[in-house]
């Protein structure tokens, strides 16, 4: 009897691994690109998706300084209070993004594709990684 | 008695799901796989190819499943982009196109091949076990069976799960770094826009690598020319205004003392970005500490975000101190 019941405990562990196994292998964290900064001021309250704007993919076309200086954006994750009037008025991404230099507003779902209710972040920065240590679980 | 046949169903039921799960690899590989994997596109392995196939088999079967499951930086995408392919047919169609190459492969390969056969002996026969064991049902030998069955599946849960490193939470597996936006997790894989994003690797191709942030050395890409981002919006020919000045701060302990040039942040940006909100231009008006960089300021306003990061120490803390002196008053203080 006691070899039937060290059978059916060493049952149950495989059957309880081969579950969780099943049921944890896919939990995926977020990858994006380091640099990719997450802007969700007003878009979920607005119903739209957070927007995500690729560092990497401007400063391949662009230096910092063209917005940074000329354009006038803080260094600051979701500290520029941007809005689609300011763009439309040509401030902001809207200097560029007006069908003349890049691609214009009509093409909503480009910018806002971030997943619903994600939070303004600058994806992989240090302090990022700081305040949640690498274990946690994902907010 | 009752939980033990329970546990034994569901147990054999999944070894059973194994079975008929290995027959599917043709299906998927000509679903899914074939686009690239049968002319060779952007030099993935052909099938029945021995050539392209030994050198990758050499590294055991569990390093090629994990490939296929979660992409390679040569450029196979995670689970051939199929992400709602269930892993074990995944690895069912690795499988198929492994046996395409197992004949070939053999009599020069001999040794390598030697372990992945052994191991499919080992499974075969188990499963087989498992199954008969079904069948025949009665209630004493499927407890044996099943007993007999469940560490098996269990060990072949475990040699999936086989990559040391992906214990290591703070080591990002090459597979993956630099995903398409539909894969990276921030993007919303449902939004059409996503799928029209340019994937980052396509870009990342002719630059400069490093071992840190986007794995680009940016600094390096427009050294080399292999960028030349504008400096003014509409002006594709404004040149930026360098300015070649290093500054050296001295600092405290054995780290060597950084040298900040001036002409590298110049290429990108403007004097007014650091000057004079971050960065007093003034010599000895700026206290700068690697807790203020880490927590976002001073150099930690970009590095650390979007430029190189605090791990590359010595990016940063470049000028070797006069190492000659300081053992000298340690020793005499003994």
């Amino acid at each position: 009897m006691k070899i039937l019941s060290k059978l059916r405990a060493s049952i149950a562990i495989a059957a309880v691994l081969i579950v969780s196994g099943v049921l944890f292998v896919d939990i995926n964290d977020a990858q994006a690109e380091y640099g990719d900064v997450v802007i969700n001021n007003y878009s979920d309250g607005a119903g739209m998706r957070p927007v995500v704007f690729p560092h990497w993919f401007h400063r391949v076309r662009f230096r910092c300084k063209v917005c940074h200086a000329d354009l006038g954006f803080k260094f600051q994750a979701g500290g520029n209070e941007i809005n689609m009037v300011k763009i439309i008025d040509g401030q902001f991404c809207g200097a560029c993004h007006n069908g003349d230099i890049a691609w214009s507003v009509e093409n909503c779902n480009l910018c806002h594709s971030g997943k619903p209710n994600t939070p303004t972040q600058v994806h992989e920065s240090t302090v990022q990684k700081l305040a949640q240590p690498a274990g946690a679980p994902k907010k | 008695m009752k939980t033990n046949k329970l546990i034994a169903a569901i147990v054999a039921a999944i070894s059973l799901t194994g079975l008929a799960i290995a027959d599917s690899g043709q299906e998927i590989y000509n679903k899914v796989c074939t686009t690239c994997h049968a002319s060779g596109l952007a030099g993935a392995p052909r099938l029945g190819n021995a050539g392209d196939w030994s050198p990758r088999i050499a590294n055991g079967v569990g390093s090629l499943y994990q490939s296929a499951l979660k992409g390679t930086p040569k450029g196979m995408p995670a689970k051939g982009g199929h992400m709602t392919l269930p892993d074990a047919e995944v690895k069912a169609a690795v499988d198929f196109m492994l046996a395409s190459v197992k004949d070939a492969v053999k009599p020069a390969e001999a040794k390598k091949e030697e372990p992945k056969k052994a191991e499919a002996k080992k499974d075969e026969p188990k499963k087989v076990e498992a199954k008969s064991a079904v069948a025949a049902a009665p209630a004493a030998s499927v407890a044996q069976a099943a007993a007999s069955a469940a560490p098996v599946v269990a060990s072949a849960e475990a040699a999936t799960a086989g990559d040391i490193n992906s214990f290591n939470r703070l080591l990002k597996p090459a597979s993956k770094r630099n995903l398409p936006p539909p894969e990276d997790g921030i993007h919303d894989p449902a939004n059409d826009g996503t799928h029209a994003l340019q994937p980052p690797l396509s870009a990342f191709g002719v630059l400069p690598k490093s071992l840190s942030g986007n794995r680009v050395n940016w600094v390096e890409a427009i050294a080399q020319k292999k960028i030349n981002p504008r400096y003014d919006r509409n002006d594709p020919k404004a040149e930026p205004i360098v300015m070649d000045l290093n500054i050296v701060r001295e600092v405290k302990g054995s780290m060597p003392d950084v040298v900040y040039p001036h002409k590298q942040h110049t290429e990108w940006l403007d004097c007014s970005n650091c000057h004079p909100a971050i960065f007093v231009p003034q010599k000895g008006a700026n206290a700068i500490s690697m807790a203020a960089i880490l927590l976002g300021e001073k150099c930690g306003v970009c590095h650390g975000k979007v430029a190189f990061p605090v791990s590359e120490c010595r990016n940063c803390h470049s000028k070797k101190k006069d190492m000659a002196k300081a053992p000298t008053p340690a020793a005499q203080a003994k």
